[in-house]
């Protein structure tokens, strides 16, 4: 009995051994042989750089800047010391002296905490990096990061949007080639030695970095310098409540400047209300008044319903239809004006007679055509594109007061386009602000100018552009143009839906136009939300047309041909 | 008299494998020590691949830097800035030569 007894002792440990051993040994193994990894090998992060945005002649829109994260070792600091540090730490690390008790409360705070380790501030320059290393403090460290650097200021806020602290692009270029800027990481394997340093001959595995993509942009950099700063100037000489300008090449669609304001500081975006990020030039949509004759004058051209000097037959006085009355802007009417003269003098009753000849059906078709009711597909993020409503819902008023441009909604980006199309010879381009895009190995990707459709003819075409060279030379705008040069353009002044009305005292001032008219280089829309010293485009929007016009013509060395 | 010659077996020559097996063995062991030796002073590279690694970063950084410094100072808003306290301005008139 004993001698069993003893037996039974010994087999129920053996087994208990063996069931520790299959334990640890097998349903265990991967987990142990993780924790060996980690005690022998090494993996060390290489960090993809994100790519650069470059301006068409390849100097730095946007790159990424090497930049490093504080951190704190909170057990590591002498409880005495931590207001002292925290203060020695927000005095290097602030631009303004007056929010110092702040940002040291705040690294007091973080500094408490029962942690071994607490994240102080992130990306702080190398100069501020450099100051605190100086001072030796014990118990704080860096983390090598990398942040966004704008050399031309934040002007481009619009066209670039921003990277938030998880690298992640939002909002305009950052945010509609994330994929191709962010790259891939990599990372490096090695065994290490117990001073954690490679071990030569043992195990490497390296999986290289992809760096991000360059995107070079149609973007002309003095282009959009010139337009910024005439915008900017615009802006506070008008007291408008926001503006736009876009520029683009006829030929290609190609985009060669975009600025909106107020704009916004791409690395404290935080600071600014969410409603700051999208770009108005993609995303804002308004009603375009006068500037939208062009196009349905193109259009009953193209039809032949009419012709330039077709003369109108009910321009005498203000029109009455479905229990309103449309008037022209000065009220001054021209009785047998012609069709040519309704876009000098952008009388509205004219554009209501050519409308009733080219018929709804043909209007609405020409207004699909042009691209309105769908997107311009420009690369930003944050496209918009108004619905139109559908033809069954049109009344003749609705065609009457969309034949001058109120009623119906557009975008810029879509205005631009469909200009584009008058000044090209009839041919609606895809937008772009891309123009190739760069891997690491020099491998480029073009993107191709990209013709949608054919609009009008390129006899329609020449014959408006006529019309909006007689408008510049002979409308509102005559005083502005400038000496020498050809160049087409519309003024709008459309005033603005509130709660059911329009509101005759605020308006959307635009004026669009190209030049030069005969080879146009360049397209441009200049539109100013609700000016103060004048709701008239003439009187706001042309001005800053005119003066960046002026300024690109110097640029591109066109000389004046008249 | 018939003389018997006493027939004597041929013994193979056991010195002539003996001697290979040894060079052979002593080869062997010689690239036994080498491989130890290289390995050992290999061994300590990775102090010298790490200074290397942090070297790299760092040039590396300095390039960023100078990169930077480089686009700042030729960016539109600079060049304008500086050329304005050097007393540039716009000018007032253009002449068109034909």
């Amino acid at each position: 009995m004993r001698i069993f007894l003893i037996k039974a002792f010994f087999i129920f440990f053996l087994s208990a051994i063996i069931i520790r051993l299959f334990y640890w040994q097998v349903i265990k193994a991967e987990y142990l042989q993780s924790q060996a990894e980690k005690q022998y090998f090494r993996d060390v992060e290489i960090e993809a750089v994100r790519g650069s945005i470059l301006f068409s002649d390849g100097s730095v829109l946007a790159s990424s800047n090497p930049s490093f994260d504080l951190y704190g070792l909170p057990k590591e600091i002498d409880p005495d010391q931590k207001i002292k540090v925290s203060y020695t730490l927000a005095k290097i690390l602030l631009e303004k002296p007056e929010d110092i008790d702040a940002l040291a409360g705040e690294l007091v705070n973080k500094l408490e905490q029962d942690l071994y380790w607490v994240p102080l501030k992130k990306k702080i320059s190398i100069d501020q990096k450099k100051e605190i290393e100086k001072l030796n403090i014990e118990g704080i460290g860096f983390n090598q990061a990398s942040s966004r650097f704008y050399p031309e200021g934040s002007s481009s806020a619009h066209l670039l949007g921003f990277v938030n602290s998880d690298g992640k692009g939002n909002f305009g270029l950052e945010g509609a080639y994330d994929g191709e800027l962010r790259g891939i990481a990599g990372t490096v394997r090695s065994e290490k030695d117990a001073m954690g340093l490679p071990i030569m001959i043992g195990n490497f595995f390296t999986n290289e970095a992809r760096d991000g993509k360059d995107l070079v942009l149609n973007i002309d950099r003095t282009a959009q310098f010139i337009v910024e700063n005439s915008l900017k100037k615009g802006m506070e000489k008008f007291g408008a409540k926001s503006g736009s300008v876009i520029v683009m090449d006829p030929k290609t669609g190609g985009i060669l400047a975009l600025v909106a304001y107020p704009a916004y500081d791409q690395l404290k975006y935080f600071d600014y209300p969410k409603e700051f990020y999208r770009d108005p030039v993609v995303a804002d949509q308004y009603e375009p008044g006068s500037t939208f004759k062009v196009l349905v004058m193109s259009a009953a051209l193209n039809e032949d319903a009419v012709s330039p000097d077709t003369k109108c037959d009910a321009c005498s006085g203000p029109v009455s239809l479905g229990g309103f009355v449309i008037r022209t802007w000065n009220n001054k009417y021209q009785p047998g004006i012609t069709m040519k003269e309704v876009i000098i003098h952008s009388d509205n009753t004219g554009m209501v007679f050519m409308a009733k000849k080219l018929g709804l059906d043909k209007f609405y078709s020409y207004i699909q055509s042009f691209g309105f009711g769908g997107p311009a597909d420009i690369d930003l993020q944050d496209e918009s594109s108004p619905e139109i409503r559908p033809k069954v819902e049109w009344r003749e008023i609705d065609m009457a007061t969309a034949s001058f441009g109120q009623g119906i909604a557009v975008t810029p980006i879509q205005m631009v386009r469909a200009v584009s199309a008058i000044a090209n010879g009839g041919n609606l381009m895809e937008p772009h602000i891309v123009a190739k895009i760069k891997d690491e190995n020099g491998r480029v990707f073009e993107i191709k100018p990209k013709v949608i459709r054919k609009v009008i003819k390129d006899t329609t075409a020449a014959e408006v552009k006529e019309m909006m060279v007689a408008a510049v030379e002979e409308g509102e705008a005559k005083y502005l143009k400038l000496a020498g040069f050809k160049i087409a353009g519309k003024t709008g002044t459309a005033q603005i839906p509130v709660a059911g009305h329009y509101d005759k005292d605020k308006t959307i001032a635009s004026f669009v136009g190209f030049a030069p008219a005969d080879n146009p280089k360049f397209v441009m829309l200049v539109r100013y939300d609700e000016p103060s010293s004048s709701i008239f485009g003439a009187e706001t929007a042309a001005p800053t047309f005119f003066e960046i016009a002026r300024q690109l013509l110097l640029y591109y060395k066109i000389a004046p041909t008249e | 008299m018939t003389i018997i010659k006493k027939f004597e077996t041929v013994e193979p020559n056991k010195g002539f494998g003996k001697k290979y097996i040894t060079v052979a063995g002593a080869f062997l062991f010689i690239l036994m020590l080498a491989q130890v030796w290289a390995s050992n002073n290999v061994i300590t590279y990775g102090e010298k691949l790490e200074r290397l690694s942090v070297l790299s970063r760092s040039l590396n950084l300095e390039n960023q830097l100078l990169e930077q410094e480089i686009a700042k100072n030729e960016s539109l808003v600079n060049i304008a800035s500086q050329s304005a306290k050097l007393g540039f301005s716009e000018p007032e008139s253009i002449q068109y030569i034909r």
